[in-house]
């Protein structure tokens, strides 16, 4: 290497070594997804999430999105030996992983989201539990007083805990409000085909259902047509976000998640070195009813009440071990 | 369960719904195929399709547009496959193979970079089922066959305009020839390259039209890997369905039907178990096409590279 290039190389490292500085000073995150972030749903509300923590607290963030259990083990390693020290799991299918690897790597916090409180939760880790079927509750009684046929649909994604307490939670909803109602439902086996989900719409609608609860995510869009080319009204449910412009006539409710408060509360406590605890997302605790549309006011107003019976701690049965 | 379920005319309607981009697929690729190229990257072409289609429905608000366009993408994808099969001669499986994995890439990577994240996710306009004018209010089959869209009445259109195209037109024996004995085509006087980059265009369209299908009349939307197998499935039902259109045909209606069935099984038969239920089409499908299959015979000249200097 001649003398000038030397000086060039130089030079260039001198420059870089303030903005390598600035990052290396920076404490990192990283997010694993089970799904794209561009799902507009599941996925996208934990990554804007990240992106809020990474503003409010200063951090370098990095993402892995669509990743299988199969590769959660390896990406975990390679962002822990990279220097991240919180890896947040958004998503109960990587439990195993995170009970495997956080007492292997003490270095690093876990955030792991779940159906509710982890037993033999690792020093290491904080635990957001997610009460699906208390929300799920109230959109169950949403359909058991809207519903003119008595019968209620649900398209579930896949066979997971939280999808299966949520099935029971809304058949509870319906012999609590509604006893004639009848409730139908399938496993798609995936939240995000929409194919499959229109698949089992229309389905679900020939054997007459007029109201769904959707429980997949980027399978909504296949409901919605399967809803919009039924034969007669038909009304369904989303959850984590708002999606009122898909299907302005048909669209009840949604069920709002807001990943933002847990991650910030507890992103700000591991900071300051508190690396373990529990928070969970319930109604009224990161989950919100969005207004109501498409149902008649006095149908509005006792899906509020039950909303509010819910948020004060109305018993709800969790029952994960068979389906109705 | 009621055996009424079997024959019930919204399953029925269904099986037809969800069989017509199998079979436009299939058709596409059975072109391809007779005429002596293999090409496994369908899955790869109809995803690219299907993220065009969207993407240029939701830009210019016109079906139309958005369905040609699909169909040109897969038929640039289904040229490059040529190019490296006649050109080239290259190996068809790993380019075919090269091709699936670059699809899947491709589709994601553009449909993010033209939308990026969002809370709501883009919406086109489908297709609306559009009802053939006294035919579609006859008892029982007037709903079932003759209340469908535009689209699924072409795919079975196509089918009976393939066959004939196949075996009953001069085109259709050359493309046929060039499958079985490329080197006895040549000596005709027919330009062996010509008519397989031809069969790349028509069969790459036809797969582009059957990827197209999915957003355009499905589901309004993309999501990545939204074939979900669709294109190994027509794949499998040109193969097994010994290169004839009407056996592909009959192969897409019977997994179309079961995976149909799975469903409505599904809400009155809760002692079977779910994933059993999602894995029933695949299985009935691949019994009765392997048994089918039996003493098929693929054209002899398939994925096998041409060269008309080669000696023997």
């Amino acid at each position: 290497m001649d003398r000038r290039s030397f000086l060039a190389l130089t030079l260039a490292g001198a420059a870089a070594r303030p903005h390598l500085a600035a990052a290396q000073a920076k404490r990192k995150m990283a997010m694993i997804m089970p799904g794209p972030i561009q799902d507009a749903d599941f996925n996208a509300v934990g990554y804007l999430a990240l992106q809020q923590v990474a503003k409010t607290y200063d951090l370098q963030v990095s993402h892995s999105e669509s990743v299988v259990v199969a590769d959660a083990e390896r990406i975990t390693r390679e962002y822990v030996t990279a220097g991240y020290e919180i890896v947040a799991n958004h998503g109960g299918q990587f439990i195993p992983i995170m009970n495997k690897l956080a007492p292997q790597l003490s270095n690093a916090t876990w955030i792991q989201e779940a159906s509710g409180r982890l037993p033999n939760l690792p020093k290491n880790a904080w635990n957001i539990g997610r009460k699906f079927l208390q929300g799920f509750y109230v959109l169950g009684a949403l359909g058991a007083l809207a519903t003119k046929s008595n019968k209620v649909g649900m398209v579930c994604g896949v066979r997971l805990p939280d999808v299966i307490t949520s099935v029971n939670s809304v058949a509870q909803a319906l012999r609590d409000v509604n006893p004639q109602a009848q409730l139908l439902y399938n496993w798609v086996g995936d939240f995000n085909d929409p194919v499959k989900a229109r698949q089992t719409a229309e389905a679900q609608i020939a054997a007459g259902a007029d109201f769904i609860v959707v429980f997949v995510n980027l399978g909504l869009s296949g409901v919605i047509e399967a809803v919009k080319a039924a034969p007669r009204p038909v009304l369904l449910t989303t959850f984590y976000t708002e999606k009122w412009d898909l299907a302005p006539k048909n669209l009840t409710v949604s069920l709002i998640f807001d990943f933002n408060k847990p991650y910030h509360e507890i992103v700000g406590k591991i900071l300051k070195g508190e690396r373990t605890g529990y928070y969970e997302m319930r109604p009224g605790s990161g989950m919100e009813l969005s207004e109501i549309r498409n149902v008649p006011p006095s149908v509005a107003d006792k899906t509020r009440a039950i909303f509010k019976e819910v948020v004060a701690g109305k018993a709800i049965p969790e029952v994960v071990d068979k389906t109705p | 369960m009621t055996p009424w379920l079997l024959v019930d005319p919204h399953l029925w309607h269904q099986t037809l719904v969800y069989a017509a981009p199998l079979i436009i697929a299939a058709l596409g690729e059975l072109i391809i195929e007779r005429s002596g190229v293999l090409n496994i990257g369908i899955e790869g072409m109809m995803l690219v399709a299907a993220v065009t289609c969207f993407v240029v429905t939701w830009q210019t608000r016109s079906a139309a547009a958005g369905i040609g366009a699909g169909m040109l993408a897969a038929a640039i994808l289904a040229l490059l496959l040529v190019y490296y099969a006649v050109a080239l001669r290259g190996p068809q499986i790993t380019v075919g193979l090269g091709l699936y994995v670059l699809g899947v890439g491709l589709s994601s990577l553009i449909f993010r970079v033209v939308f990026g994240v969002r809370t709501s996710p883009p919406q086109i306009q489908t297709l609306a089922p559009v009802p053939v004018p006294g035919l579609a209010d006859l008892p029982v089959i007037g709903p079932v066959l003759f209340q469908q869209t535009l689209l699924t009445y072409l795919a079975f259109l196509l089918v009976p305009v393939v066959h004939l195209a196949l075996f009953r037109t001069p085109w259709g024996l050359r493309l046929r020839a060039t499958g079985e004995n490329p080197r006895s085509v040549d000596a005709l006087g027919i330009d062996v390259a010509a008519l397989r980059y031809g069969a790349a265009v028509v069969g790459g369209l036809l797969i582009g039209l059957g990827g197209a299908y999915l957003p355009i009349v499905l589901t309004g939307t993309f999501s990545d890997n939204m074939t979900a197998g669709r294109g190994w499935l027509a794949l499998m039902l040109v193969i097994f369905g010994r290169w004839m259109p009407f056996t592909a045909l009959g192969g897409a209606l019977l997994f179309a039907y079961v995976e149909a069935f799975q469903f409505k099984a599904g809400l009155v038969e809760k002692a079977v178990p779910s994933q059993f239920l999602l894995m029933l089409p695949y299985l009935f499908a691949l019994a009765v096409l392997v048994r089918i299959y039996r003493g098929a015979r693929a054209p002899r000249a398939l994925a096998v590279p041409y060269d008309r200097e080669a000696r023997g």
